[in-house]
């Protein structure tokens, strides 16, 4: 059955080699998790950025050579000489009282960078750790696994795990500011979820080796710039809300046949790329092979999924009230588009059952509108 | 409603009658941009009170904290002898509270594109306004001044129904209606294009424009990364090397084109800001916002005169007094705009009787000579009517209301609320703006036939009163209350900049 599924993945991908999630795929999975197009097309591992500019949506999402200089820079700053800021940080500003902290650097074992030598050394490490055979540590970009929907992925912690009153903590090292104590809601938030991904994994791990759940901390640590400085602050965010989000989130992804199964046979989102890179697949065709797929297209999607674009142009199409956010959606509960809208207000269309309500009041609304612009133009007449 | 129609049409349509924020004859438009990544590092800005003479600010290296303490001081004199022309009159006012005082008679209205464009101020505000122009790091005088009215300005903003510093983008919205998300009208290119497209192309075609950054450069506060990869790294680069190299001439070359590569990107917003307040002049100012600006102008002059007494920098936290007031505040400011834009705009009011908030009818009962003894053994006129509506009226007995179809003071109660199949019965006892005889005056009894209107109303409440800072219960105390001058922050604030 499994392998069944897997198949149909890959028939949906084509010939593009398979995208991995990242902690930012794995965090972003949070957003609009009902949306069947994105988690079909990320469980197949397809390539969203280049479908969505082959339909003729080019995505323009991309970063500032300014923010990854300022986001380098800043990690460097805080992890130089032994990770020292980042103590000075824990120990003046969180008042922790450290003993005293090794600190580890997992960016290569010996020489070698291989993702999977380093899960190794991690496991190795982070475990003796957990069964208290080796000191409190930090521990510099370990090399985490976690499985999702049967395949391997490796989770980077931009960061280090951390030893605080004997349970580890997921530290993240983020260049937006604390300002006053306040950071960007935002931001935050996707600090928190990726952090959760690292959470997951470490637990996933961990559980590996008969250590239970405890041993890691819900609770992050965000490291970031104070104020204007280049000097690092640090606060503790709870994370316990979207770990549960995010484990939910992974469970849906293993029941991703139930949704494929749905979808015809023969469907692929294959680009055909030759040999020189060009993708030889008509657009119309791409796009005919997408409007299969149900997508839920709400306005907040254009700052994080590369298909949002294409999914507006569609919702713009057929007038879903989608296009104009989730306030007004809520509003006309039970109608889905403006022309039904429209035409249960005017009186052109018989609501049914379920909708008489919503069509009386709708009714009722276009008549005032009618009545009061009526007036403004009588007055504007005779004036 | 209107949002549906104006998907329907593709166009913008008005939500508003009038236009419910004061536009001042004579605003001062900033467009400010920052760098991406850094902490409120601004990059440039274009302020100016004309559309013919834009003032371009720009900072060729953000790092460098005394570049960029150097543009605070020019947008800072900027701004200051914009607030200043504005404090040069004074007018007597009798206050009921605080006795007769006076007044300024305008007071300044700064205009951004966008919520980004405030934000981009608070933090521009809240960087200048511990600086000092003497000690270890010194910086121009006006630099902390200008950081203290940031600081005010943006605390006013916060507050429903001021004018004294606005999103463009939200004034427009707050006319118009378009066929696109609360997101989407943050984009100023976008808004625009719905409401009036550039000549020649359709509002289809100007919102696929405004969202492309090669076409409409962002209105800011953040540059296109497509901008900075391309052209703005480059250049900052070159400039950065010719000031290593310390060749003047060519620093100056580097710095004159980096003053046109932002000049290109900034123009096209100020056109449009431009462009967006002459729209938004076209539209009539609403009745009620020549009140709502008095209380701007009282504003204005006591925080100005807190400022001429040597007032001290607003304080990063409010303590637990201070929060509970402004929200107090804010809470009241929100509920009597949301009224005042009612009572002046059928089209408001339509909003709030399609929600049931608000009802209009015809008078189709009267009592209007019913007196009732008070319990100080007075007699009163309390005429009642019934009022037939078809509005969903979902408002309980007890309510208070006012109306926009009697003289000003009038106010009623509801009694009863009967539904009638399709329409409600609504009785209604006038309790208010009768005069003070047992016989009501002429004309302050809505009459049998009558078509009137009804709000809440949102009512005279007593200022709550919240306990003195030294009688504050500990629970509600915390250190962190101190004087801000006296935080030791400001000495690591001043490590960064210098150091690349």
């Amino acid at each position: 059955m499994k392998a069944a599924v897997d198949e149909r993945l890959d028939g949906l991908r084509g010939s593009a080699p398979r995208l991995t999630y990242s902690a930012r795929s794995l965090a972003a999975l949070e957003n609009n998790p009902r949306c069947t197009l994105r988690a079909v097309l990320d469980a197949s591992g397809s390539d969203k950025a280049a479908i969505a500019a082959h339909a003729g949506f080019p995505t323009p999402f991309g970063q500032s050579p300014f923010a990854i200089a300022r986001g380098n820079v800043f990690e460097a700053l805080v992890k130089a000489n032994g990770c020292a800021e980042l103590i000075r940080v824990l120990r003046e500003t969180l008042k922790l009282t450290l003993p005293e902290v090794a600190y580890q650097d997992l960016n290569d074992v010996g020489g070698n960078a291989s993702p999977e030598v380093r899960h190794s050394r991690t496991r190795q490490l982070l475990v003796n750790t957990a069964l208290g055979k080796s000191p409190g540590t930090l521990y510099d970009h370990p090399m985490l696994r976690l499985q999702v929907g049967g395949h391997t992925v490796f989770l980077e912690p931009d960061l280090v795990a951390f030893r605080i009153e004997d349970r580890f903590h997921v530290v993240e090292i983020k260049s937006f500011p604390i300002i006053d104590g306040r950071a960007d809601a935002a931001q935050v938030k996707a600090a928190t979820t990726q952090a959760s991904a690292y959470v997951i994994a470490l637990r996933a791990m961990l559980a590996d080796a008969g250590i239970g759940p405890d041993a890691v901390s819900d609770t992050m640590l965000l490291v970031a710039p104070k104020d204007f400085t280049n000097s690092p602050t640090a606060a503790f965010v709870d994370a316990r809300k979207q770990v549960a989000t995010l484990t939910r989130q992974l469970t849906r992804i293993e029941h991703i046949g139930d949704l494929v199964s749905l979808l015809p046979e023969d469907l692929t989102f294959d680009l055909a790329i030759d040999k020189s890179g060009r993708a030889l697949r008509p657009a119309e065709e791409l796009a005919e092979a997408l409007d299969q797929v149900p997508a839920l297209y709400r306005p907040d999607c254009l700052s994080h999924c590369e298909m949002a674009f294409f999914c507006r142009s569609r919702a713009r199409a057929c007038a879903s009230l989608d296009v104009l956010g989730s306030a007004v959606r809520e509003q006309l509960g039970g109608i889905d588009t403006a022309t039904m809208a429209l035409g249960l207000a005017r009186g052109e269309l018989t609501p049914d059952a379920d909708q008489a309500e919503m069509a009386a009041a709708l009714r009722h609304a276009a008549r005032l509108r009618t009545e009061v612009l009526g007036q403004a133009d009588g007055a504007g007449a005779t004036a | 409603m209107a949002h549906l129609e104006a998907m329907e049409q593709m166009r913008a349509v008005s939500l508003t009658v009038f236009r419910h924020r004061r536009l001042s004859a004579k605003p001062l438009v900033i467009v400010p941009l920052t760098m991406a990544g850094e902490a409120g590092a601004p990059l440039a800005a274009m302020a100016g009170t004309s559309r013919t003479a834009p003032k371009l600010l720009v900072v060729a290296q953000p790092r460098n904290r005394d570049q960029r303490f150097a543009f605070a001081a020019d947008l800072g004199r900027i701004v200051m002898n914009y607030i200043d022309s504005h404090r040069l009159h004074r007018r007597e006012v009798a206050s009921r509270v605080e006795g007769p005082t006076s007044r300024y008679t305008d007071a300044p209205q700064i205009l951004v594109p966008n919520p980004g464009g405030i934000k981009a101020l608070i933090d521009l505000g809240r960087m200048c306004r511990y600086r000092k122009a003497e000690g270890p790091y010194p910086v121009a005088p006006v630099v902390p001044q200008l950081g203290m009215w940031l600081t005010f300005l943006a605390e006013t903003a916060e507050q429903a129904g001021t004018s004294m510093l606005l999103p463009v983008t939200g004034m427009l919205a707050e006319h118009w209606a378009t066929g696109q998300s609360t997101m989407e009208d943050q984009n100023l290119a976008s808004i625009m294009g719905w409401i009036d497209p550039p000549e020649g192309l359709s509002v289809a075609q100007a919102i696929a424009d405004a969202e492309n950054p090669a076409v409409c450069p962002p209105a800011g506060p953040a540059t296109s990364p497509e901008f900075d990869k391309t052209y703005l790294a480059p250049a900052i680069r070159r400039f950065d090397d010719t000031y290593a190299r310390g060749d003047i001439a060519a620093t100056a070359a580097a710095e004159a084109d980096l003053r046109e590569l932002i000049g290109e990107q900034i123009k096209p917003t100020w056109r449009l800001m431009w462009a967006a307040v002459s729209l938004l002049r076209a539209v009539p100012e609403a009745p009620r916002t020549a009140a709502r600006f008095e209380r701007d102008l009282a504003s204005f002059t006591a925080y100005s005169d807190y400022q001429d007494g040597g007032g001290l920098p607003q304080r990063k936290h409010d303590g637990a007094i201070g929060a509970a007031r402004r929200l107090s505040r804010l809470e009241r400011a929100q509920a009597d705009f949301e009224a005042d834009m009612a009572f002046d705009d059928p089209l408001a009011l339509a909003d709030r009787r399609s929600m049931g908030e608000a009802f209009a009818g015809v008078v189709t009962g009267a009592e209007p000579d019913r007196v009732v003894t008070t319990a100080k053994n007075r007699r009163v006129p309390r005429p009642r009517i019934t009022v037939t509506t078809y509005d969903p009226v979902r408002l309980a007995p007890g309510v208070t209301l006012i109306s926009p179809s009697m003289p000003n003071s009038h106010k009623a109660l509801i009694i009863a609320s009967v539904p009638d199949g399709a329409s409600t019965q609504i009785l209604v006892e006038v309790t208010g703006g009768m005069g003070r005889g047992v016989v009501p005056l002429k004309g302050s009894v809505p009459v049998l036939g009558q078509h009137m209107d009804y709000l809440p109303d949102p009512g005279w409440r007593p200022t709550p009163v919240f306990p003195e800072p030294d009688s504050m219960p500990w629970t509600h105390s915390s250190p962190a209350d101190d004087d801000p001058d006296t935080n030791p922050e400001d000495n690591a604030a001043e490590e960064w900049g210098n150091a690349d």
